[in-house]
């Protein structure tokens, strides 16, 4: 359904057509495989969980405040992208950062829960470890890992939001953004009932 | 033509040949390096065959390719598991995945839907580089300390994770497990781009019925590896945990080497779960392909229809529903608990009713057609051959009463290779005769292409079906030698037999291979639609242009099949007997995919 | 020195055939046509080849069917095993003319419809009618397979009940060899674990327990008595391995850190089976189906089936655990 011809195959218009058409689909398929690959880690754990020295693990407290802050950093994001199409840019500049700040923080307080974990005896490997207490790390630090990610992107839109380089019309950039960042924190409301509930 | 070309023409080398963004140089890219593994992939087994037809006898070559590998021209039990374990897994992922996905869904959406590139040059570009570097380590890990990963293709822990059980399990697994990390990571980028390329960037009339099987093909195959590659990776990063970290999702109460592991909680057959989840998928990653390819050239080379297209869209979509589902039947010995056993039985046997019906309307196209014998439709009648003989043997398998006395035997090595190794070859080598004027823009060599498709499939068949009757005598897969069992000792004729069908279809590969060079460099130059094709890839130059066609995308009328279509006066509508799908339907005339 | 010469040859052979095939390019080229195009004399000819093999095919198949059917499994030495070969029978008879049929059609319509200047291609792309019917009919005959087969599986999946009279066998698989451990007197097998496995006690048997003291470890081969159902719990130490018993057509995976059971009663003793195969040295034997490192290949035990007075005799003469 494009009507550019080949003389104009290079030119920026083209490549934000089609930027513009496929970007989304791109990442939403993405994600569904990043869905997938938690969905078997998830399953994994339902399977081994039928094993008797399996241990049910209390959710460190520092888990609701990360859960808080992850939560409140979606809000500022979605935030920012409403002030971007209002032209406010300099409100949107100012949540943006506050996201990453959120993020950063969130960043942190996964590692205070770890450590909580980790002095109330829960290992990560080795002799005293018992596999839920390994679930726990991997489950959260792949989930931070996907969360790296994110933090990169939510650079570059800070960057680019200083820059000035987003108007009204050109935010395809926050909007994949904030969808993967969106996702990250659905994926962790998740991760924080499963882990509450199932593991 | 020439009025359009364009400064690109020009860039240097590295852009246009290396980090090229061009599907139909990533195309070339992917079979060149999947033929190459390939290649290597058939000489393993070739050499391990000469172990199995004659166990114990001494080879030159065994001892010039293999160096430390053998000990006086007979290789080392442990490197036979070795090789087994190379072969099995660049033939199903290198080969099969990549090289045939690669290849034929790069070249062909863009062409066939009417696009100018991907979705995303740049992440296809990165698509086909980690498929390089994992290719790159997985070879690297053949010369590693210890020698290649030993334990399977499956890796099924804890062989895998234990180099005190087998040294391969050292160094070797563990540049396994990062290849096979890049190697998803490049499928999934590949099937990102696929998926959306088809979805999004379709020319103008192009419906998703008037879509080439190829395309519906390639379409499905890209859904079913976003779904299960990634679980594949969860099982392997789990996998890298218990090995590297001590951790213990797959292994518990083990002593090995003197000593009690401190492993405990954990359960191998949770691997063997995640394993299968993408395992077997991954059969219809190779197979649906393959399919999608031979129906675009049954019909064309019949100068019909292809009988059902909606039929077989159904039955693909079914079969790639389905193999999400059937896993199982892998594990029925597992100790599984029965009732599920039963439930994989189930949707096992379902999954043949689709297979059946694209079967039926395969032979249904060639009724009353007016067939020529390329070697691509040579191969492409191979292939519905394989795809029913080995099929059939699947009902064996996936019962999981019958299951339990030739699960792991020759029977399976038998079975799967020919539905899903043969197949998967066939249609590849198929659509490398059929597109290769579009691929190098000259043409292969026919003669040559009919010697090799006799030669294959009759070695391919001396090979694979006599180990049928190996299962049946109960002979295990994965064993170095059947010499140490009295109750094997009169099977040896057979295991020779093999042996030397299998050192013919290696030199068979050769001619094609030969084939495949000369008449890339040297061959006829091509004319723009050698098989008088109706799909869009017909429409565009011999020579490769960035963006495909000069001008506008053409617009697309019609479903790609009308072959021999006449009009009331019993004459061809356009004086041919074909109507490409870029003529525009006449008045009253329905369209093909419409019903 | 051979390596040279070897590469000359190849370099020859390559030289040769790029210069044939640039003559029969020039030879089609003259007679004013391309080398790639395809004749109706080509293509009949590649039919009928086609047409060959279909008979080769079908030839190859009964060569080995006579040549090889001999050399199969004999008829199960167990119950259940009739049952399975009954069912592989069923399907088989199921799926070998299905193999014929389809392969007669597919390529008997590519000889037959082979190119020709004169004639023209059917234009028939679809038919309901047609569809219907081959997807009904091998759903028939797929549910009949399916329902068979699931009743068998039940049953053999069940394992002996505890107040039947029966065997309990424990088999050991550890690279790469296996043992099997006899239940004793109180037909119960003593706990074991990969924490008490030390010098002799490769099993890993908890001493202090008192059911294990009478269990009986044997090694090299082992007996079950003719009739009685044998039920049998796997453990592995190290690796998985499967024990495979293809004469009784049965097959359990054995697994590190997981109990799995296989039941099934033996029916012909080894004596009865060395003439039923009319082989003098005709042994029974379990042997590992499941990778598991380097001797693979070679881990079996031998197993003897006879009358249950006999396995009683030769279980009696096996030392107690507590004795060792
Ligand atoms: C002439 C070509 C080929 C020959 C002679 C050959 C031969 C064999 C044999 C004898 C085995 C069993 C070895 C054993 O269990 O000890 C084997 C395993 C295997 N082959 Fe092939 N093969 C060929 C082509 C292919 C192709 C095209 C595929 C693609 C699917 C393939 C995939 C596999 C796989 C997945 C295994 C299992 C490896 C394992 O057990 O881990 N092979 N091959
Ligand atoms: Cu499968
Ligand atoms: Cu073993």
């Amino acid at each position: 359904m494009t009507t550019i011809s080949l003389d104009n195959l290079d030119n920026i218009k083209y490549k934000t057509e089609i930027r513009q058409k496929t970007a989304k689909p791109l990442l939403w398929i993405g994600l569904m495989s990043i869905v997938m690959f938690f969905a078997g880690l998830t399953s994994a754990l339902i399977v081994s969980k039928s094993n008797s020295i399996w241990i049910k693990l209390e959710v460190p407290s520092m888990f609701f405040v990360s859960t808080i802050l992850i939560l409140f950093s979606s809000l500022t994001y979605q935030l920012s992208l409403s002030f971007t199409k209002n032209n406010q840019l300099k409100f949107a500049t100012i949540t943006t950062i506050l996201t990453f700040v959120l993020g950063i923080s969130f960043t942190v307080t996964q590692f205070y829960a770890w450590q909580q974990l980790y002095h109330s005896g829960v290992f990560w490997a080795g002799e005293q470890s018992n596999p839920s207490g390994s679930y726990f790390y991997a489950l959260t630090a792949l989930h931070l890992l996907h969360l790296f990610a994110g933090l990169i992107s939510l650079l570059v839109v800070v960057t680019k939001s200083i820059l000035k380089k987003y108007s009204p019309t050109t935010i395809l950039g926050i909007q994949l953004s904030l969808t993967y960042w969106h996702f990250l924190t659905a994926l962790w409301v998740y991760l924080f009932f499963f882990l509450k509930f199932i593991a | 033509m020439s009025a359009h070309q364009h400064p690109h023409e020009e860039q240097d080398f590295l852009f246009k040949y290396v980090f090229s963004q061009d599907h139909k140089m990533i195309s070339k890219q992917f079979l060149i390096t999947g033929f190459i593994m390939g290649f290597i992939g058939l000489s393993m087994s070739t050499l391990f065959r000469l172990q199995l037809g004659f166990p114990g006898e001494s080879f030159w070559i065994i001892d010039f390719l293999l160096g430390s590998w053998a000990e006086n021209g007979v290789m080392l039990p442990d490197k036979y598991l070795a090789l087994v374990t190379m072969h099995g897994t660049i033939m199903v992922f290198f080969l099969l995945t990549a090289g045939l996905s690669g290849t034929f869904s790069n070249l062909l959406i863009p062409l066939q839907i009417g696009a100018r590139d991907m979705a995303s040059g740049f992440l296809n570009m990165l698509s086909y580089w980690f498929f390089f570097v994992s290719s790159v380590i997985m070879l690297i890990s053949l010369g590693v300390e210890g020698g290649a990963a030993s334990a399977g293709w499956t890796i099924y822990p804890p062989l895998s994770a234990l180099p005190q059980a087998i040294p391969g399990s050292g160094l070797g697994m563990t540049l396994w497990l990062v290849a096979m990390a890049i190697f998803i990571a490049s499928s999934l980028l590949g099937s990102l781009n696929y998926i959306v390329t088809i979805l999004n960037l379709r020319t103008k009339g192009m419906t998703m019925t008037r879509l080439p099987l190829t395309i519906w093909s390639f379409l499905i195959t890209a859904i079913v590896g976003v779904i299960s590659f990634p679980v594949l990776l969860a099982a392997a990063l789990l996998l890298v945990f218990d090995r590297s970290f001590g951790t213990s999702f797959y292994l518990s109460d083990i002593y090995i080497g003197g000593q009690v592991l401190e492993h405990a909680g954990g359960s191998p057959i949770l691997f063997e779960h995640l394993f299968w989840f993408l395992g077997h998928p991954e059969v219809y990653i190779v197979l649906l392909p393959a399919l999608g390819i031979t129906s675009e050239i049954v019909s064309t080379m019949s100068r019909k229809p292809i009988f059902g297209y909606r039929a077989m869209i159904t039955s693909m979509l079914a079969i790639g529903f389905l193999s999400a589902i059937v896993w199982g039947h892998h594990m029925f010995v597992t100790g599984m608990n029965p009732f599920l056993g039963a439930v994989f039985t189930f949707t096992t046997l379902l999954i043949a009713i689709p297979s059946a019906v694209k079967v039926f309307n395969y032979i249904t196209t060639l009724w009353k057609g007016n067939i020529k014998f390329s070697p691509a439709m040579l191969f492409s009648v191979g292939l519905v051959s394989t795809f029913i003989s080995g099929g059939l043997t699947g009902l064996i398998l996936g019962d999981s009463t019958l299951d339990i006395n030739v699960h792991d035997t020759y029977f399976v090595v038998g079975h799967f290779h020919i539905v899903m190794g043969l197949s998967g070859i066939f249609g590849m080598i198929a659509g490398v005769y059929h597109w290769f004027p579009k691929i190098f823009g000259r043409m292969l060599n026919n003669n040559l292409g009919n010697v090799h498709f006799w030669i294959t499939i009759v070695s391919a068949y001396g090979i694979f079906f006599p180990m049928h009757f190996l299962g049946l005598a109960g002979v295990p897969r994965r064993y170095y030698t059947n010499s140490e069992f009295p109750l094997f000792d009169n099977l040896f004729d057979i295991n020779t037999l093999i042996t030397w069908f299998a050192i013919l279809a290696f030199f068979g590969q050769l001619i094609f291979f030969f084939n495949f060079v000369y008449s890339a460099l040297r061959g006829p130059k091509a004319p723009q639609n050698p098989w008088k094709g109706n799909s869009l890839e017909w429409t565009t130059g011999v020579k490769h242009i960035h963006g495909n066609w000069p001008g506008e995308i053409p617009t697309v009328y019609r479903w790609p099949y009308d072959y021999s279509k006449l009009n009331d006066n019993g004459d061809y509508v356009t004086g041919e007997d074909f109507i490409p799908q870029t003529v525009p339907l006449a008045d009253g005339e329905k369209d093909g995919g419409e019903h | 020195m051979i390596a040279l010469v070897a590469i000359v040859a190849v370099l020859l052979v390559i030289a040769t055939a790029v210069q044939i095939l640039k003559i029969a390019e020039l030879r089609a080229t003259e007679s004013g046509k391309e080398i790639y195009e395809i004749s109706a004399k080509q293509s009949k000819a590649q039919a009928l080849l086609l047409m060959v093999f279909l008979v080769a095919y079908f030839g190859f198949f009964a060569w080995q069917v006579w040549k090889w059917g001999g050399l199969m499994l004999p008829v199960s030495a167990s119950e259940h095993g009739v049952g399975v070969d009954e069912l592989m029978n069923i399907t088989l008879w199921f799926i070998i003319p299905v193999f014929i049929i389809t392969h007669i059609f597919l390529f008997w319509f590519s000889y037959k419809y082979s190119f020709s200047e004169t004639r023209k291609a059917l234009f028939f792309s679809h038919s309901n009618k047609l569809e219907m019917f081959w997807t009904i009919i091998p759903s028939i005959a797929l549910t009949v397979l399916i329902l068979v087969g699931l009743s068998n599986w039940n049953k053999i999946m069940t394992p002996v009940a505890s107040e039947q009279e029966h065997i309990l066998i424990e088999v050991y698989g550890q690279q790469f060899s296996w043992t099997a451990r006899y239940a004793g007197k109180d037909g119960k097998l003593g706990r074991a674990s990969v924490e008490y496995i030390e010098g002799v006690n490769a099993l890993g048997i908890d001493i202090s327990d008192e059911n294990a003291k009478d269990d009986k470890i044997v090694k090299g081969e082992f007996h079950l008595p003719k009739g009685v159902p044998v039920q049998f719990v796997f453990r592995s130490q190290d690796v998985m391995h499967s024990a495979y018993m293809p004469h009784f057509r049965a097959q359990m995976n054995v697994v590190p850190g997981l109990k799995t059971q296989f039941n099934f009663i033996p029916t012909i003793t080894s004596e009865e089976m060395k003439k039923i195969t009319n082989n003098e040295n005709f042994e029974y034997i379990l042997l590992c189906n499941k990778i598991c490192g380097a001797a693979h290949y070679n881990m079996q035990m031998d197993i003897v089936v006879e009358s249950k007075e006999d396995f009683e005799k030769w279980l009696a003469e096996q030392k107690e655990f507590s004795a060792e």
